[in-house]
This record gives structure tokens, C-alpha cells and sequence, in this order.
């Protein structure tokens, strides 16, 4: 392991430099970073401000689980950044592998206890595998896709990366969490794009993809196990709340924010109980009517930040395994931005994807900071 | 060449972001500005309305499944009040529903001003209307705005009135409990237990509320289902009650009771007199026993588990669900005689005798002190007390006797020629089994003078859970006394001894309380407890009444009338082996000379006195009568003396025990002012050991009919089939006790 990224010498002058400007420690891009963890702060206090009144007997249950969460979360984005993007890539076959077995028993529980089941039960925490998914197969499919070392996919090649995005996706959709599984194609559009497959390829895909996220809506399955979990544990047997209410108030919210919004903790709604399992689904509007247009604009900025330092990399990445690790990122992080920001504007239909970095929720806190310590390690190895 | 074309590539997802941002923040943009007051409005004028949905009652099942407290579903017409707010309105719609539903016009508008309703609820107009009715109504909803059938449930207790006073019954919420119910999410117009298991357990039984939150606008009109919480319906409870024991009991404590009203108690001619009058001149020869009331208790004492408890008198918890009006329910139910007073505590029937009530144990109390001798060294087994009839106590100063100041002298029970009886040497068992008093007398005095007059006896006895509610499920209880110092004290401030009286706890209190007389109390219950400490070798058991707590919706079985309990999903392990309080130190040695004292009651010998008499115990011409495949028993008479000391004010009880640990039983009767022990209360006692052993014929149990409510008794009364067991008790023998 790469032990001078813990414990970089400090510069001893102009001409006696100790390492090579091509040090993956010196190379870290800190304005990603920077603009990830002032998201991350920024969301624990929309979490607090939008769960403390829910929350009967501690108003910080929700947010000191939220700051654990983060925690959690930065040390696995070091560790996965101290390795070469390459280490990983190594290892993408064994994830893979591991993760579709994972699923496959996962499945095989649920069929077994006669119940839908998304997630692994450890005690105070459950561990959700499609999270796992969403990271093991785009470096998978990265990977696969990185060998063929042309500037344009051959069709079987493509065909192979539809099955590599398949199997999970099948896996996911059947537990059933079609927002997960949404995601898992919308990466693999990324990267496919980039790649290089030809239009008709990313039309099929697009269709898929259409048509996968369509039945989400439809079906509203999406993460509605996982809210109802949370609702259980807020307000046992409450189940089953309208969804159009939800997105009306949330859009209300939203709207009587104004420009500058009507000051933290004062939002009647967010205080309400109004807009159920806010902190999950709707931290937007959470922002939006205690900070108003300035408070959106702020934290569509800092990911917008974000997304502009991910796809930089995606450019400066010497390989096309970096650049196609960072289209991959770069379209998850969009997509989950737009879908939930849009359903809280009542501009898309109500799904239970979370707002990246905002939404209270670990599993989906840790995948995104494990993401972006891949692109970290790409951009930290682009001189090698 | 391909950087170029991937930098392309990612320029087209670079386009896809930069749409999709601004799509977003134009959205955002025109919401937050160009549509902030609109919003605001919206938001200030919505309104959240919120409807409470019932939860059902969790049911009561007997320990075979019997379903003692049901639910029966009930169609009530109601009416939005939002509809009919207008007067022409509703006046129009009274008119078109009051033939429909049978209620005049008139009755229905004393509702809608009636503030006895639910100003948020819709409005009641006719309760228990018939299906077809239900159904025409519904057909006909254009031409009835914002009528609406609603399912309402009402109790239902399908065998009332048996175990009436352990099932209890429900009524509205009072004022004195009005908070506490509010403050656990009831609402005002809610019936709640009041009486038995129904109050203990109402908790458990009444479930959560659950509630529809609509959003209305400005006119109330409903908008939408905001959320929904389905109400989470009550657990249901099974009893340890065996209801084909209770119903026995029963049936035994009421034919046993009225037999005693035919029986006389003698006035006995006056020694003083040389027997020329009698002892209470003001009274005929032969005075009948009144009887009014009783309770049997039978418990299973390895595990406390009450199998029968009963109570008389006894009453119909139906009536309590019944709609009596104009005073009727008063003229069932009395609390004040026709003078105003309040009634007789002998007539009260709203109070579960076995659990509540206050009395005096006769010799039955006995077997503690014996225990509490032998267990502090103040007497062994092979030491003996000489037995004249009478007692003098010999630490008071003999000079306080004879002027009178002190009572030192203490009889024995009368014998067959009006004098006290004489035992002669009579050592710990043959104490109990012929009842000796002055062997007690003596013994009360001595655990006080050879204990430097500390507290020992009260100490001995308390640990078989006098003076203790035992903790039943049940409410009410009392708890008993034991006579010391303190409640002395305490008596006298509330008047209920004299100030000379209460100043100290003396010799002679001691030695009333030896025979279970003076300020001993309990209850028939806590009797049955302490003797089955004695069965079961010194665990002093909780009693338990709940067998076990199921999840709602335990379902009905094949066999009407039964639930079945084996498909239930039980909602906490149930306590099979049952709670112990305490142990206590019981050696084979007490154990054995206090269980052949209470054998021989049973089954004699009793004692040759001096004077060459064959003295029989107290319980053995009786059960001479018991069948010999019987359970084998250990029991003791006894017989409290009423106010005035008149004989036919004397209450009888009984209490034993199965010394067959096997089927281990242990049933204590009282009967009030019905005469000896072993005549009145031992008989019950015999007959429901007799129904246990499964050797008697019972009627089988069976659903009840439906009340009539043209009928005003409290309950109907009940009889034994079959009263062969009841044999031995008119032989013409008197007992000592």
C-alpha cells in the first residue's frame, strides 16, 4: 500500500524536492474534494433540519447517524484512493463476481422467507448490495470495455458490456429496486457513450433504459421498501402515504422559500408533518424553503463544481480506463441530481433516489464517496 | 485522432448536464419567484382534517378457548355534519331517512344539538340498524347526501353471566379518569373496562387508535388522503379460568347458599341462667341464617394458575352493554336502599368477594400460627398443651382479671351439652384437626411472652402473604390485615376501635388472632394462598389469571362459542411454572405434623378426651361421604363470628388442599353468615374437589341465551345438577368448629 499519501513530507523549498511533481500524493484534486465534503456538511444540517421534528424522542438521531455515515464514508474513499485505479482494475472480475453472488443470495433469501428483500440486516445497520452493484460494475464494465483499446466499441464488445450491466441489473430489479437498478443503466450509458458505442447501440440502450425507468414510475416500487422502513420507524403501521401530497408540499416548500428563503429551522413545512421522510427523499426542499433561490443555487453549485471537476478528469486521464471511470461517476452523480432535484420540483414523478451527498442515507453516502476516490486515484495517477 | 473523438464524447455528456441543470434551475427560478405568493396562499389556506379509525377489542377466552368477551360488529346510520349544516338541508334529510331508519324527526335533531357527540366525527343518527336496511340505504346514497352506514362493534359476553365478576364490564369514561384515558390517545366517547379483567387488562385489550389525515380546503370540502395509520386492534387474552370449573363453582356456592337459608341457628339456653333463657333473649329459639353472599376460590398451587373463582352475588355483565334507561339500571344495580341509605354490604353485587373481600378467618387461620411455632422453636411436634375448654392467660396480672379490667379468660367452641368442649393433651396436629382453641389461645400468649412481646407471630404469618394484596390481575383487591401496634393505632384514628383500645398491641390480641379472630382480615383468596404454600412444601405462589397474551385476531374455531387458541400467535412467552414470592422454610417435620393435623380432618381419627368422649374431628362425618377415588385431601374448618356474636351471624369457611402433587389443587369457600365450617363452606369445598376428580355429573357449559331485558334480575340464579355431594352435611352432629 501507498503509505506516503498518509504522512507527505512537507515541501523543504524551490530546488530540494524531495518527490516527483508526479507523486500520486501531491496530485490529489483538492477542489473536488473540497466542494464534496461542503456538500456533505451542508446535508447533516438539512438532515437535522428536516427530521428533528419527526423524530420524537432524539431531534439528532437521524443527523448523528448521518455524521457516522460520513465518516465511514471518507475513510473508505481514502483507502480506495491510495490504490492505482489499475490495483482495482485487477480486482474488478473478483468484485464483480463477488457482488452477483451477494445478489444471488440475496434473492434466494427473499424467495425463501417469502418476503422482499433489498437489503442484509446486521444489527443497527443494514448493508444494501445494489449499492455495492452500482460501484462493482462500473469498474467492471470499465475494465472490459478499457481492453479493447480503440477508439470505438465493436459490437461484440458492447454486447458483452450490456451483459456485464444485465446480470446486476436483472438481480436488482427483481429485489425489486428499480431506482438502484435506474441507476446502474444510467452509468453504463456514461460509459458506453464515451466509449465510443455507435448511435444504434446507445439508442437500444436508451430504450432499455427508458423502459426499465418507466416501469419505476409506474410500478412506484422505487425504494419504496426502504421508505417504508424508515416511515415504520418514525411512525409504526403509518404506510402507504399519498405520494402526490408528498411531491405537492415538497414543491410548496420549495416555492414559499422565495429568494432567500425563511431562515434555518423556520420552514413551517420542513417543520411539519407534511412532507413525509423528508430527509431521505426530499432534502431540496428542505433547502429551498429555508434558504430560498440562494440556498439552491449554492448547492447546485458546489455539485455542479463537483460534476465539472469529475468530467476535467475524465479529459486529462492518460488512459481510457480513468476516462471511462469518470463518464461512469460523472452520469451516476448527474442523473441522481437531476431525478430527485426534478421530482421535488414536480417536474419528474416521485422516485426514491437520493439527492448525492444531501439525502440522509449511508449505504448511498459510501458508494459515492467510493466513486469519487476512484476518480481521486485516477487524477492523482494522471502523470504516471 | 481518439482523443479527440472521446473528448467529443464526453462534450455531448457534457451538454446532457449542462441541459439538464439549467432545466432545473429555470424550474426553480419560476417557482421561487414568479409563483412564491400563489404558493403561499395555497399553503395557508389547506387544512389537515383528522379521522380516528377504531381499534377493535382484543377478545377473553376461557383456558379451553371458550370466548368469554366478543365483539359484535353493529351498522350505524351517520351523517357528514358538514351535509346538513344548513338547516333547510337538513331538515329535508331527517325527513327522507326517518322512516328509513324508524327514528323520529325530532330525535334526530336532539343529536345534531346534542353536545354528547363528536363534533368531528359523522354524526350518529341510528344505532344496530338491520342489514336490508343498511343496504336499501346505500342504493339510495344521490337522494341522501353525506349519509353514510358505519361499522360500529358492541361486548359481547357469550356465556354470561358466568365469570361475570372475573371478566368485568365496560362503560363510558368518567370524569375522575377522563385525563388519564385522553392522555393514552382514548377519545371522550369511548366505553372502557370498569370491572374485572376488562379494567386490569384494558390496555392490553383496547389496542391504538389509528387515523386518515384528509387535506380539506377553505369550505372543508375533502381534498385528498394525506396518510393513513390503520388503528392496531387489541391483543386477546386467555384466562387460567376453566369455565367448566367455574360454572360448578358457581352452581355449588348458590345451591349450597340457599340451603343455608333453610337451615336455623340455634339460640343456645344461657349457662348463668342454669340454662332457664337463652343467651340473646330478645331472639326466638331457632333464628334462620341469612347466607347473602359468598366466593369460592380453587388454584393450581405448584404454578398459581386460578382455575375457578367465583362470587355471589353474581350478575349479567350483558346489562352493562344494554341500553336501560329511565332508572332501570339503578333498580338492577342499587347503591341506596328504598331510604336512601346505602345498601347493605351484603347485597352488594359489583364486588368479587374472592378477591375483595374483608374477613375474619376463623380457625382456618390456624395452620399459620402452628407454622410460626414450630418454625421459631416456641413449640415441637411431640409437645402437648393440656386441653380444659377454657383458657386463662397467665401473664397479666391476675388482679386486673378478676376486677374485670382485662378479659383473660377464653373458651372453647360450645360442644352438644352448651359447654365448652374439652380436648385434654393435644399436641400440634391433633391442634388442627380437632380445632382446639385454647391450644391457639395459649400459643398466641406465649409468642408474645416468650418473645419479649416483639412482633414474631405477625412475621410468621405475613410471609404466606397476609397483609399483601397478592397481585391477581384483577382489580380491587384487597390487601388484609394483620393485627400489630400500627394498624391498632391507625383503627382508632379512624374510629373504627376506641381510643383505649388503639393505645397498644395486648396479650390478647394475640391470642384472638391465633384463632383468626379480632383485627384479622383476608381474602378467601389469600386463604387458598397460604394453603397452598402448605401443599407445595413453602412456595408462596403469585395467583395468575392470565394464561396467555395473544396478537390480535386470534380466530374463531369449528365449535361455536370457541376460539381457537392453537392458530394464535402468542404475543409474550406465557409463565408456565408460574411466579414465586417467596420461600419459605419448610422442613419435613412442620410439613408433616400440619398436613396430618389437616388429613385427619378429612379422614379423623379425632381425639378421647379425659372425660373417656370420642371428640371427632371437624370435617369427618362430612367427608366420610367423599368418594375413594378422590383426590386426596388436607383441609380445615372454620368459623368466624359475625356482629353481636350471634350464632347465625357466623360465617363459614373451609379451606384445602391435594396432597397429590400430581393434580395439585387447592380450593378455600366462605360463605357469609351461613353457619359452621364444616357445614356451610366445607360441603362446597367437598363437592368442587369431587367435580375436579372428574367423579360427579355437571351440567355441560353452554352458550347463554339472550338476556331479556324485561327480566330485571341481576342474574338468573343457577343450581347443581347433581347435590349428592353435598351428602353428610344434615346429619345432626354438632362439630366443635
Amino acid at each position: 500500500m501507498n503509505s506516503s499519501l498518509l504522512s507527505r513530507k512537507p515541501d523543504s523549498g524551490l530546488g530540494n524536492i524531495r518527490s516527483s511533481p508526479a507523486d500520486p500524493s501531491r496530485n490529489i484534486d483538492w477542489v473536488l474534494m473540497a466542494a464534496q465534503f461542503a456538500l456533505t456538511i451542508i446535508g447533516c444540517f438539512i438532515v437535522f433540519s428536516a427530521s428533528r421534528t419527526r423524530v420524537t424522542e432524539d431531534p439528532y438521531a437521524f443527523v448523528t447517524r448521518q455524521v457516522v455515515f460520513a465518516i465511514v464514508a471518507t475513510v473508505v474513499m481514502f483507502i480506495v484512493m491510495a490504490f492505482d485505479y489499475e490495483w482495482w482494475k485487477d480486482r474488478a472480475k473478483f468484485l464483480y463476481g463477488l457482488t452477483l453472488v451477494v445478489l444471488t443470495l440475496l434473492f434466494l433469501l427473499g424467495v425463501a422467507s417469502g418476503e422482499d428483500r433489498i437489503s442484509f440486516d446486521l444489527g443497527p445497520f443494514n448493508v444494501q448490495p445494489a449499492e455495492l452493484a452500482k460501484f462493482t460494475t462500473l469498474l467492471m464494465l470499465a475494465s472490459y470495455l478499457a481492453e479493447e483499446r480503440s477508439e470505438e466499441v465493436s459490437y461484440a464488445r458492447f454486447l458483452g458490456g450490456l451483459m456485464i450491466v444485465g446480470a446486476p441489473a436483472v438481480l436488482v430489479i427483481i429485489q425489486p429496486d428499480l431506482g438502484s437498478a435506474s441507476v446502474i443503466v444510467s452509468v453504463a450509458m456514461g460509459v458506453l457513450l464515451v466509449a465510443g458505442a455507435k448511435a444504434r447501440y446507445i439508442g437500444l440502450i436508451t430504450v432499455l433504459a427508458v423502459v426499465t425507468v418507466f416501469a419505476a414510475f409506474l410500478g412506484r416500487l422505487v425504494n419504496d421498501y426502504q421508505a417504508a422502513r424508515i416511515r415504520a420507524l418514525i411512525n409504526p403501521g403509518a404506510v402507504g402515504a399519498d405520494d402526490t401530497y408528498q411531491a405537492e408540499n415538497a414543491m410548496r416548500a420549495i416555492g414559499t422559500g422565495g429568494l432567500t428563503g425563511k431562515g434555518w429551522l423556520e420552514g413551517p413545512l420542513t417543520n411539519g408533518r407534511d412532507i413525509p421522510v423528508m430527509w431521505a427523499d426530499f432534502p431540496f426542499a428542505a433547502i429551498g424553503e429555508q434558504f430560498g433561490l440562494l440556498g439552491c443555487a449554492v448547492v447546485l453549485g458546489l455539485i455542479a463544481v463537483v460534476l465539472m471537476r469529475v468530467w476535467r478528469i475524465a479529459h486529462l486521464s492518460r488512459d481510457l480506463l480513468g476516462t471511462y471511470l469518470c463518464a461512469g461517476v460523472f452520469t451516476m452523480l448527474l442523473w441522481q441530481t437531476f431525478q430527485n432535484v426534478a421530482m421535488t420540483l414536480k417536474i419528474m414523478p416521485v422516485t426514491g433516489l437520493p439527492l448525492p451527498f444531501i439525502s440522509y442515507g449511508g449505504s448511498g453516502l459510501i458508494v459515492y464517496f467510493a466513486m469519487l476516490g476512484l476518480v481521486q486515484s485516477v487524477h492523482m495517477r494522471r502523470m504516471r | 485522432m481518439a482523443v479527440d473523438r472521446r473528448g467529443a464524447r464526453l462534450g455531448v455528456l457534457a451538454i446532457v448536464g449542462v441541459l439538464l441543470f439549467g432545466l432545473i434551475g429555470t424550474r426553480l427560478w419560476f417557482l421561487q419567484t414568479v409563483e412564491q405568493e400563489s404558493l403561499q396562499e395555497e399553503v395557508d389556506s389547506t387544512k389537515l382534517r383528522t379521522v380516528p379509525l377504531l381499534p377493535e377489542r382484543g377478545r377473553i377466552f376461557d383456558a379451553d378457548g371458550r370466548i368469554l368477551a366478543d365483539n359484535e360488529g353493529l351498522l350505524t346510520v351517520a351523517v357528514d355534519r358538514e351535509v346538513i349544516r344548513r338547516e333547510s338541508d337538513r331538515t329535508e334529510l331527517f325527513r327522507r331517512l326517518s322512516g328509513w331508519i324508524d327514528q323520529p324527526i325530532e330525535a334526530m335533531e336532539e343529536r345534531w344539538d346534542s353536545v354528547l357527540y363528536s363534533q368531528l366525527l359523522p354524526l350518529p343518527l341510528a344505532e344496530d340498524i338491520d342489514e336490508p336496511t343498511a343496504l336499501a340505504l346505500q342504493e339510495r346514497v344521490e337522494d341522501l347526501p353525506g349519509v353514510q352506514i358505519i361499522e360500529q362493534s358492541r361486548r359481547v359476553y357469550p356465556y354470561a353471566p358466568l365469570a361475570s365478576h372475573i371478566v368485568g364490564y365496560m362503560g363510558r369514561i368518567t370524569a375522575e379518569t377522563k385525563d388519564a384515558y385522553t392522555d393514552a390517545g382514548y377519545q371522550l366517547n369511548e366505553r372502557v373496562g370498569q370491572f374485572g379483567i376488562e379494567l386490569s387488562m384494558e390496555r392490553e385489550l383496547h389496542g391504538e387508535w389509528g387515523e386518515v389525515v384528509y387535506e380539506v380546503d377553505n369550505a372543508g370540502r375533502i381534498v385528498r388522503e394525506v396518510s393513513r395509520t390503520p388503528p392496531i386492534n387489541g391483543k386477546d387474552i386467555q384466562l387460567t379460568i376453566d369455565l367448566d370449573q367455574q360454572q360448578y363453582a358457581e352452581q355449588a356456592l348458590q345451591s349450597q347458599l340457599r340451603f343455608r337459608r333453610t337451615q336455623t341457628a340455634n339460640n343456645p339456653l344461657d349457662r348463668e341462667t342454669q340454662f332457664t333463657t337463652r343467651v340473646f333473649p330478645e331472639y326466638p329459639e331457632e333464628v334462620p341464617y341469612k347466607a347473602p353472599a359468598g366466593s369460592v376460590v380453587v388454584m393450581n398451587y405448584e404454578t398459581g394458575q386460578v382455575i375457578a373463582l367465583a362470587s355471589y352475588p353474581t350478575f349479567d355483565n350483558r346489562w352493562f352493554e344494554s341500553d336501560l334507561s329511565d332508572g332501570r339500571f339503578e333498580e338492577l344495580f342499587p347503591a341506596v336502599d328504598e331510604f336512601g341509605e346505602p345498601i347493605s354490604p351484603d347485597e352488594s353485587i359489583l364486588v368479587n368477594r374472592a378477591i375483595q373481600g374483608q374477613y375474619n378467618l376463623g380457625s382456618t387461620f390456624k395452620v399459620f400460627p402452628a407454622y410460626g411455632a414450630m418454625n421459631t422453636g416456641l413449640m415441637g411436634t411431640n409437645e402437648y398443651h393440656v386441653d380444659r375448654g377454657t383458657y386463662r392467660m397467665e401473664s397479666v396480672d391476675q388482679d386486673l382479671c378478676s376486677a374485670g379490667l382485662v378479659r383473660c379468660v377464653y373458651r372453647n367452641a360450645l360442644c352438644g351439652n352448651g359447654l365448652p368442649c374439652v380436648y385434654g393433651a393435644v399436641d400440634m396436629e391433633t391442634s388442627l384437626a380437632v380445632s382446639s382453641d385454647t391450644f391457639y389461645y395459649s400459643l398466641g400468649e406465649r409468642f408474645m411472652t416468650e418473645n419479649d412481646y416483639q412482633p414474631v407471630l405477625q412475621e410468621q404469618v405475613r410471609q404466606f402473604g397476609f397483609d399483601e394484596p397478592t397481585g391477581i390481575d384483577l382489580p380491587f383487591e384487597f390487601g388484609g390485615t394483620v393485627p400489630d401496634e400500627e394498624l391498632k393505632a391507625r383503627y382508632a384514628e379512624l374510629g373504627v376501635i376506641s381510643e383505649a383500645e388503639g393505645s397498644g398491641y395486648f396479650t390478647g390480641d394475640n391470642v384472638q388472632m391465633a384463632i383468626g379472630q379480632g383485627l384479622l382480615s383476608a381474602t378467601p383468596l389469600q386463604l387458598a394462598v397460604g394453603y397452598g404454600t402448605i401443599g407445595n412444601y413453602g412456595s408462596v405462589m403469585k395467583p395468575e389469571i392470565i394464561k396467555a397474551i395473544y396478537e390480535p385476531g386470534v380466530p374463531d374455531a369449528a365449535e361455536p362459542g370457541y376460539a381457537d387458541v392453537a392458530q394464535g400467535r402468542l404475543a409474550e412467552e406465557p409463565n408456565l411454572t408460574g411466579e414465586v414470592v417467596r420461600e419459605l422454610e419448610m422442613t419435613d417435620d412442620i410439613h408433616g405434623e400440619i398436613e396430618r393435623g389437616l388429613r385427619r380432618v378429612i379422614t379423623g381419627p379425632g381425639q378421647v378426651n379425659p372425660q373417656g368422649a370420642y371428640r371427632s374431628t371437624t370435617g369427618e362425618k362430612l367427608f366420610a361421604t367423599y368418594p375413594g377415588g378422590g383426590i386426596p385431601l388436607a383441609g380445615k374448618t372454620g368459623t368466624a363470628q359475625g356482629a353481636g356474636n350471634y350464632p347465625w351471624n357466623d360465617s363459614s369457611a373451609f379451606a384445602a388442599y391435594s396432597i397429590d402433587r400430581d393434580r395439585p389443587y387447592v380450593a378455600t369457600a366462605y360463605l357469609e353468615k351461613a353457619g359452621y365450617g364444616a357445614r356451610a363452606a366445607a360441603p362446597v369445598v367437598k363437592c368442587m374437589f369431587t367435580q375436579l376428580s372428574g367423579l360427579t355429573e355437571a351440567d355441560p357449559v353452554v352458550l347463554s341465551d339472550p338476556l331479556d331485558e324485561n327480566d330485571l334480575t341481576p342474574a338468573p340464579p343457577m343450581s347443581l345438577r347433581d347435590t349428592s355431594c353435598f351428602e353428610g352435611q344434615f346429619t345432626n352432629f354438632v362439630p366443635a368448629d
